[in-house]
């Protein structure tokens, strides 16, 4: 066996122990990420939370995206300031009071 | 009693422990060959063959994790984010998460694996916990079914586990989906 075969024959299994450790990085995980379930977090009594305690501060990190447009959203509404038109019902309760004020 | 006597007395007293030394390792070494020894996790080791295993872990492990130095910042909302992430892709399986209580794992190896999440920190010795935890997470256990974490992952990213298990018994099932889940909630992108 010359020198290029036996090199060749070391190369390849250290080339495969190299990729077998870096198969434990955190973008491999990223593949099959699941995403934080923050609608729950947004149905939370947040004056009841510790908003110096580092899980909330994480929390609320990890809804930053969701919390943010929430806030878009309500103040994009026609009429703003926290109403929530959820509902077909309201909007056209609305829209039928408003030439009688 | 004459000199000569007590030399005698002492040569037997020798004669008979080295005996009593070579049967004790010739009988160990014929126990280990014979195979009469159950391996199967199924069938557990005898109180005392379990109590000096843990008895040596536990004073190997103090040992070897006594002088490591805690980083200052474990209570960081950044480190349970990462810890958090890789508690959930490579401790949840065997040491399982809040709202869960047994699994294929836990029920099937021997020694069963902690459940993390409902083991409160006594509040002693955090630093000594501390040190524990990373050293156990960094070089694993043998024949535990513990692995070395070392090879793939650096201090950083073992400290920040550290850091979450400190706080995973407090956590709810809702606290720890959301600490835990990597995908970032965009939820302008839906």
């Amino acid at each position: 066996m010359n020198n290029k075969q036996l090199s060749a024959l070391l190369a390849i299994p250290a080339l495969m122990m190299a990729f077998a450790v870096q198969a434990h990085s955190e973008k491999e995980h990223m593949e099959k990420a699941e995403n934080p379930d923050c609608a729950t977090m947004n149905a939370m009594d947040h004056s009841k939370m510790d908003m110096s305690d580092p899980v909330v501060m994480a929390m609320m990190q990890q809804c930053m995206n969701t919390m943010q447009q929430g806030t878009a959203e309500v103040e994009n509404t026609p009429h703003g300031h926290g109403e929530h038109m959820t509902g077909a019902g309201k909007a056209s309760d609305h829209m039928q009071q408003a030439p009688s004020q | 009693m004459s000199i000569s006597s007590n030399g005698a007395c002492f040569k037997r007293l020798l004669v008979m422990s080295g005996a009593a030394i070579g049967t004790v390792a010739i009988g160990g070494v014929a126990f280990l060959y014979s195979g009469l020894y159950s391996m199967g996790a199924d069938d557990p080791h005898y109180d005392v063959t379990t109590w000096a295993l843990e008895t040596l872990r536990e004073n190997s492990i103090a040992r070897a994790s006594q002088s490591i130095e805690v980083p200052s910042d474990l209570n960081s909302a950044e480190r349970l984010l990462k810890g958090g992430a890789d508690y959930n892709d490579m401790c949840a399986g065997c040491h399982l998460k809040p709202g869960k209580s047994e699994n294929d794992f836990t029920l099937g190896l021997y020694p069963a694996p902690p459940n993390l999440a409902t083991i409160h920190r006594t509040g002693e010795d955090e630093e000594s916990e501390d040190q524990r935890n990373f050293w156990i997470i960094k070089h694993g256990i043998k024949a535990s079914g513990m692995p070395a974490w070392a090879p793939g992952h650096d201090d950083t990213r073992i400290w920040s586990m550290v850091a979450f298990l400190k706080r995973l018994p407090d956590l709810t099932p809702t606290q720890y989906q959301i600490l835990t889940a990597r995908g970032k909630n965009d939820a302008a992108h839906h």
